[in-house]
């Protein structure tokens, strides 16, 4: 995973169009200089887009499965607990101030959940986020998640706007 | 001989490591980001390889390597997206069709060596490989012949598919090993553990799998009249994370079963949108109510799902000799990977690689096309395969023809 800090760039961030980085599923990005972070095709995974007010540090985390106390793996990006953790953390490092971040959330819908018993992977990956965030202190001031479709995220960091996108509906700005 | 699931995740572990080295060289070379998306080993007819391409036009190179492993590898372009490789490394080159090859030549030497010295490294053991050569063709053809594997039709195959983050193009990193130093050396690898699957068990499951899909294409071709041929089958093995993004991301409509029994997992069959409108209208007799994916087509791809999914998972029964049952069919109707995402969520809970079982099907009557996926249990699935090998002690070569 890398930290993008504008000193390694190729010669396509010379065009208008900010740098466009994808995360994958378990992964996350962090980014300083305005790229847009876009991850795609969420069910019951989460994305949890956090953004620094003051230094416009930005990062987004594409996580699967609620926690990492459940499973024995060593991607700490897999899990919305360590996930969010990790996201935190490597946006300090970039320069963040935890105080100032704010956290925008999609995803975690309960399409295709058999389990008949308990609730869904969907439900407990927006609890679970939700726990950590408050850890943190970070605010949630924007999300859309259950229902039971599909999204897909683009953070744009040089405003902190994070655009969902739906297969059967309009996009929404969080 | 027996692998075991360890080592396929360690081998599906080295060919992502090496594709990522290849990209990383591309990289430096050419100042073009670009990424991994998705490295898997798969267990393949040799006569299916190399179908995802299409028709599209490929340039690359093609090395053969001996030592440790033998056989061959390729690295292969989007022709269309040559231009801009080959631009970046000497401006002006694409012009001209001899510089432009021997960009091809000598990126493809440099992101290759890459590939095969991780390879070396992790055995420990020598790997030599021949000079490049430059290869350019269409489709399938472009990857070099499958090697004979003697006595079985199934051949491993490590695939990398590669993305520009700016573009949708992509180029492939092929690696086809000879299958007998390779499950050799697979099945050395393998911890002496409980988790081992004897390889000609897990041929006979595909060839099972083959048969599971021409019974679905009948099906299909009894509900709607249409001439449907089974393609493809082929089990491929990789990390739970990777497993959505054997989906497209565009929309797909289909349907999912949760199936219980040994062993218990999703099957998903899926249409494109084109293909559910086209194959909907051949099972309605009447006229529909308004364009594009109505209620009516929903219900007749609701309905043929169905069919489809018994058709699959009876083939299966059958052979494992064991009730498959499934629920009644979930109507999908959305992108296809958030469609398989929760599934993959739901096996992840257990297990961290998963096998995945992707059957096509398609016909030249109408613009129809359909994959069924299924992702088994991983554990349950090497117990029925055990299972399997108990109850026909006496058939341990798994010859497909008697089981079947």
């Amino acid at each position: 995973m890398k930290v993008y800090d504008g000193s390694s760039q190729t010669e396509q961030t010379q065009d208008a169009d900010p740098e466009r980085i994808k995360v994958g599923i378990a992964e996350y990005e962090v980014t300083t200089d305005g790229a847009v972070l876009t991850t795609s095709g969420l069910g019951s995974c989460i994305g949890i887009a956090l953004y620094d007010t003051e230094t416009g540090t930005a990062g987004l985390v594409h996580v699967m499965l609620p926690s990492a106390d459940e499973v024995e793996d060593g991607n700490a990006a897999k899990f919305a607990d360590t996930g969010t953790e990790l996201l935190v953390e490597e946006m300090s490092e970039a320069g963040a101030d935890p105080n100032s971040i704010e956290a925008k959330i999609a995803g975690g819908s309960d399409m295709l959940d058999f389990s008949e018993s308990g609730s869904g992977i969907g439900d407990r990956n927006v609890s679970q986020v939700r726990e950590t965030l408050e850890e943190y202190g970070i605010p949630i001031v924007g999300e859309d998640v259950g229902g039971d479709h599909g999204r897909s995220l683009r953070l744009e960091s040089n405003t902190g706007d994070l655009v969902v996108k739906s297969a059967n509906t309009d996009n929404t700005r969080l | 001989m027996k692998i075991d699931v360890q080592s396929l995740g360690t081998f599906n572990q080295l060919a992502h490591e090496g594709a990522e080295q290849a990209t990383r060289s591309m990289a430096q070379m050419t100042g073009i980001d670009a990424e991994v998306d998705v490295t898997k080993i798969s267990l393949v007819d040799r006569a299916d390889i190399g179908e995802e391409l299409g028709d599209s036009e490929f340039v690359g190179v093609q090395f053969e390597f001996e030592g440790a492993l033998s056989g061959d590898t390729v690295l292969v372009f989007d022709r269309d997206s040559t231009d801009e490789i080959v631009n970046a490394l000497m401006p002006g080159a694409a012009e001209d069709p001899s510089m432009a090859q021997s960009s091809v030549e000598e990126i493809g030497n440099i992101m290759m060596s890459g590939f095969i010295d991780g390879w070396a490294d992790y055995l420990g053991a020598g790997i030599e490989h021949t000079p490049p050569e430059y290869i350019e063709r269409s489709g399938a053809d472009v990857l070099p012949e499958a090697p004979d594997t003697g006595e079985t039709d199934q051949v491993f195959v490590f695939r990398s598919e590669i993305e520009w983050l700016d573009q949708s193009v992509n180029f492939f990193i092929y690696m086809l090993p000879e299958y007998e130093p390779m499950t050799e050396m697979m099945s050395e690898h393998a911890a002496a553990g409980d988790d081992a699957i004897p390889i000609e068990k897990l041929e006979a499951f595909n060839r099972m799998t083959r048969k599971g899909t021409e019974k679905a294409a009948e099906n299909v071709e009894m509900m709607a009249g249409i001439e449907t041929e089974a393609e493809v089958s082929q089990i491929s093995f990789a990390p739970i994370e990777d497993v959505p993004k054997q989906v497209g991301n565009d929309t797909y409509v289909g349907t999912v079963v949760e199936f219980t029994g040994a062993p218990s997992g999703y099957l998903l069959v899926l249409f494109d949108e084109t293909s559910a409108i086209n194959v909907a209208e051949a099972l309605m007799p009447m006229e529909t109510d308004g364009d594009g994916l109505t209620d009516q087509h929903k219900a007749a791809i609701e309905e043929l799902g169905n069919i489809m999914t018994s058709g699959f998972v009876d083939g299966w029964a059958n052979v494992l000799q064991q009730t498959v049952e499934h629920t009644p069919p979930r109507l999908v109707h959305d992108m296809g990977r958030a469609i398989i995402d929760p599934l993959a969520a739901q096996l992840g809970q257990h297990q961290q690689h998963a096998f995945i079982i992707d059957s096509k099907m398609k016909t030249d009557e109408v613009a129809f096309e359909s994959t069924i996926h299924a992702l088994p249990n991983e554990e349950e699935l090497r117990e029925a395969l055990d299972e399997l090998l108990v109850e026909r002690a006496e058939e341990t070569e798994a010859d497909a023809e008697q089981i079947f």
